[in-house]
């Protein structure tokens, strides 16, 4: 693990006119890819777009890598790669053009600049099609340009601001994929913002989750992979309503989910074996059998609902009977 | 069930010049959440267009609950349409937009505004109705089109991309939306990328490549159907995954049994589940085995999409 | 799926230096402009009347020429000399603003491509700096470098004596081109960054250059004033000029330096509203 704080944040307020719209952020954040989640409007591009030294903060710091983004910007773009939301291209450039401009705009010689540029291209898998025109990609190889520019001068951090953004599954696959590998191989640490919390479970290990311009939730989400190893989700061929009184029965507390799904607390002593024999008695054949775990979309319906601005201790997943 | 009941392409094939948009597409949508899925280009939003009226098919017919989209007075009566594009006409207020668009619709002014503030209310933007569109955030745009779509109660929704851009709060009230919607006996129509939501939001899918359907019904059934090129590939995490192995290998059914790369599990894949699962409750049941999960690896809408589509998508 | 023989790898070489950074916009919007043939001949047009008035400077030292006819008193080698040739270089100048500056900053907005500019260490200054040179070098070798050349010509030819006396014309030669290269560069990139479209960008430059003539005209007439003179860019610069080299003018030099400047301003103030790396939220 990283041991040097790859962001710290102290008392930070970000004002529009007389909106308020970061608001007084505290923390560090060391992990190696932190995903950055939020309701519309909660903050996060403002905070990328401070981090990158776009907007001026009305109090209060933020460092990258220890240095100051007011007074050592150049210094924290030179260390950082951004993936903006939005298409972001030069139209009539072809892809190798473009990679390479933006490599020289970051400091590489014109030499090294062209020879990352194609191999930036060829990692994104855009090989083939580096030589077209950035105008005739479609949406996928646009948010792979986008991703190569970001990666091609070798940066410490790197943004990526909802990077699946319109790509098909299979293309969105490939992506994850990428930054997956770019996270193990690559010595640098990532941000990810997205919408998709599958995303950012796939590639992210810590979470921060802003709401209001407020840090209202910290999650590690390795830690919690190793918790909650009571809840269990079970799947069925037959009639449930049997089964699950029969698991009421053993003391354990129990819901079904649907005409088939039911979820259960094993308590005590209650061991897998014992839901074993109660199917087998009540005549049903067990399809599936997992632990849940808080998935990332619990965790964030429930940051949603607690709002405090601290870091908060992760919750428990609930099971209350009857109700799902 | 008869045609009424359904929307239907009968032999419909779409050419813009010589590139081809659908070709011979035979499909008849129930009520429910159906999602149309596919790589850019495999003729989703060409459907979608095909069944709304927008274009007219080159060849083969379309009936909408029997009303040809040839027949927009009648067809968006009952069909309400939610665009992927991010557009407004300039200057309205969300309330403006969804009012006005009733008024389109030949409503009288006091039943338009009766509607408008209950489409507002079941995307909950009541409180920003009055201010520009052009102010709202993207998941604000998005649910305003929403509110459009289903303001005049339409029984079929034809959503391209519905969730394009919703926070995960506004997903799931939009999914909650959805539901309660298809509960009613709607029509939805929903295409998507994001396919672990198909999983859990559709009743069925229907698959496309190419301007082809490769697939259409229920993810598990289609899933079913695949199990001769694709058998069912099941993960199961025990502790001791060497000795069930070794039972497993006796049976005829398995047809292929991989150690998980964390060597704590196997994936097994077998031409028939069921007798699969009762073997393995058996043998937990015996105490052969410390079962701690057991799970298909490969029923979901994402691997379905991969088997069949894969990941030869346009380059 | 991507196959790839070398994965991730950060990089440790070199870096060149901050202050040379701004040459690389120049550079990269060079590779596709000179592929224009269109261009290229007009470049070629462009040192037609430097050649031509090289050969004027010329042939009073000629004695064949002199003989036919006094070159020396049909074509003098003064103020007006000077003055006419940057009139006429400075509307080519104008000219070639016209095709190449539209495209300048109107292709980067097009697709939102500032934010990967400034997530960059590049200042919005380097920005304006390095899409100004490209421009600046180009109007340059038609204005004011052939300028000198040709009165370091007519110096050699004439004498250390005419030099010293006449240093001025080269002096004005060199700011009055300066003058009118920020100018240009200056509305050109404001009107590029205000109009998305090439194609309008380029009419609107011309627009205002032809219309603001007319509409000077107008007020002149109309008023009978002279004022009008101060919104026709020809006039404004041409005073300046006129000033510089000792001739007279069209308009009184103190209004013509107010026109500059608030034009000067104008321009700087609407490059600064526009060039932003994040999108401006709508109220």
């Amino acid at each position: 693990m990283e041991s040097r704080p790859v962001i710290q944040l102290d008392g930070l307020v970000v004002r529009f006119g007389n909106r308020t719209i970061l608001d007084n952020l505290n923390g560090s954040l060391s992990g190696r890819a932190i995903g950055l989640l939020g309701p519309n409007g909660a903050g996060k591009s403002t905070l990328i777009n401070t981090l990158l030294g776009f907007f001026k903060p009305a109090r209060g710091t933020a460092r990258v890598f220890g240095h100051d983004v007011q007074t050592a910007t150049r210094r924290v773009r030179g260390l950082t790669g951004y993936m903006p939301e939005n298409d972001s291209f030069i139209a009539r450039m072809s892809a190798v053009s473009f990679v390479t401009y933006m490599a020289e705009l970051s400091g590489l010689p014109r030499d090294a600049a062209l020879e990352r540029a194609h191999e930036a291209l060829f990692y994104v898998g855009l090989g083939e099609s580096r030589y077209r025109k950035l105008e005739e990609y479609s949406a996928g190889m646009k948010q792979l340009a986008k991703l190569a520019q970001a990666i091609v001068h070798g940066p410490k951090l790197l943004f990526l601001d909802e990077p699946t953004n319109g790509l098909d599954p299979s293309a969105r696959q490939r992506m994850i994929r990428l930054i997956r590998d770019i996270r193990e191989k690559g010595d640098l640490n990532l941000i990810l913002c997205s919408h998709l919390l599958r995303d950012v479970e796939e590639t992210c290990e810590e979470v921060v989750i802003l709401k209001q311009g407020r840090i209202v939730h910290y999650a590690n989400l390795e830690e919690e992979r190793l918790l909650n190893r009571k809840f269990i989700e079970l799947e069925t061929d037959g009639e449930s309503e049997g089964f699950a009184e029969g698991l009421r029965g053993l003391g354990c507390e129990c819901a079904l989910t649907g005409e088939r799904r039911l979820k259960m607390v094993l308590t005590g002593a209650v061991e897998i074996r014992d839901v074993y024999r109660i199917a087998s008695e009540r005549g049903v054949n067990i399809r599936r059998l997992n632990y849940k775990r808080d998935s990332l979309e619990d965790i964030f319906l429930k940051a949603m609902e607690n709002g405090h601005g601290q870091w908060s201790a992760p919750a428990h997943a609930e099971v209350q009977n009857g109700r799902v | 069930m008869s045609a009424e009941d359904r929307i239907v392409f009968e032999d419909v094939s779409k050419f813009y010049g010589d590139v081809l948009g659908v070709n011979q597409v035979r499909v008849s949508i129930p009520p429910g959440i159906t999602t149309l899925v596919g790589p850019n280009g495999s003729g989703k939003t060409t459907l979608m267009n095909l069944m709304t009226g927008l274009v007219q098919p080159s060849r083969g017919s379309i009936r909408v609950l029997g009303i040809p989209p040839s027949d927009p007075e009648r067809l968006f009566s009952v069909l309400g349409y939610c665009t992927q594009f991010d557009s407004f006409p300039r200057g309205l207020t969300g309330y403006e937009f969804i009012y006005y668009s009733l008024r389109l619709h030949g409503m009288g002014a006091g039943r338009a505004d009766e509607l408008t503030a209950r489409a507002l209310e079941r995307v909950s933007m009541s409180e920003a109705a009055h201010r520009r569109v052009a102010s709202y955030s993207k998941g604000m745009r998005q649910r305003i089109k929403l509110a459009q779509a289903i303001a005049h109660q339409p029984a079929v929704l034809v959503l391209d991309e519905p969730l394009n851009g919703l926070d995960p709060m506004a997903r799931s009230e939009a999914i909650a939306l959805f539901r309660s919607l298809a509960a009613e006996g709607s029509y939805l129509v929903i295409s998507s990328h994001i396919l672990h939501e198909v999983d859990r939001i559709s009743d069925q899918v229907v698959m496309l490549s190419n301007g082809y359907v490769v697939a259409e019904g229920q993810i598990q059934a289609v899933r079913g159907e695949m199990h001769q090129e694709h058998p069912l590939q099941i993960l199961v995490r025990c502790n001791r995954p060497g000795a069930l192995a070794g039972k497993l290998f006796a049976e005829d059914h398995v047809c292929d049994v991989r150690m998980h790369h964390d060597r704590r599990g196997l994936v097994v894949a077998t031409r028939a589940p069921e007798v699969f699962y009762k073997l393995l409750g058996e043998l937990v049941l015996e105490g052969a085995i410390d079962l701690e999960s057991v799970a298909p690896a490969d029923d979901d809408a994402h691997s379905v999409y991969e088997y069949l589509i894969g990941s030869g998508g346009a380059q | 799926m991507a196959v790839y023989k070398r994965g991730y790898e950060p990089y440790t070489g070199r870096l060149t230096p901050e202050w040379s950074r701004f040459l690389i916009i120049a550079r990269h919007a060079y590779r596709g402009m000179f592929e224009s043939r269109f261009l290229v001949s007009f470049l070629v047009v462009c040192f037609i009347y430097p050649v031509v008035a090289a050969v004027l400077v010329y042939l009073p030292h000629n004695a064949a020429a002199m003989a036919v006819f006094d070159v020396r008193k049909l074509f003098p080698v003064d103020g007006a000399f000077f003055l006419k040739f940057l009139s006429w270089q400075g509307t080519l100048a104008f000219l070639l603003t016209g095709f190449m500056g539209p495209g300048l900053v109107a292709v980067d907005l097009a697709n939102n491509a500032l934010p990967l500019y400034f997530c960059r260490p590049f200042s919005r200054a380097e920005y304006v700096v390095g899409k100004m040179a490209v421009l600046g070098f180009v109007l340059s070798a038609i204005t004011w470098v052939p300028g000198l050349i040709l009165f370091a010509f007519a110096a050699y030819l004439e004498g250390f004596a005419w030099f010293t006396g006449h240093l001025r014309f080269a002096f004005a030669v060199f700011v009055g081109s300066w003058l009118w290269i920020v100018a240009l560069c200056l509305l050109a990139l404001a009107i590029s960054a205000w109009v998305k479209w090439r194609i309008a960008a380029g009419a609107l430059l011309f627009g205002l250059f032809f219309v603001a003539a007319g509409f000077g005209q107008a007020i002149n007439h109309s008023m009978n004033t002279d004022l009008g003179h101060m919104v026709n860019l020809a006039s404004i610069i041409g005073a300046i000029w006129a000033w510089l080299l000792h001739e007279s003018a069209p308009m009184p030099v103190a209004n013509a330096w107010f026109s500059l400047s608030a034009a000067y301003a104008a321009c700087y103030w609407l490059l600064r509203r526009k060039l932003r790396a994040y999108q401006v939220e709508r109220a």
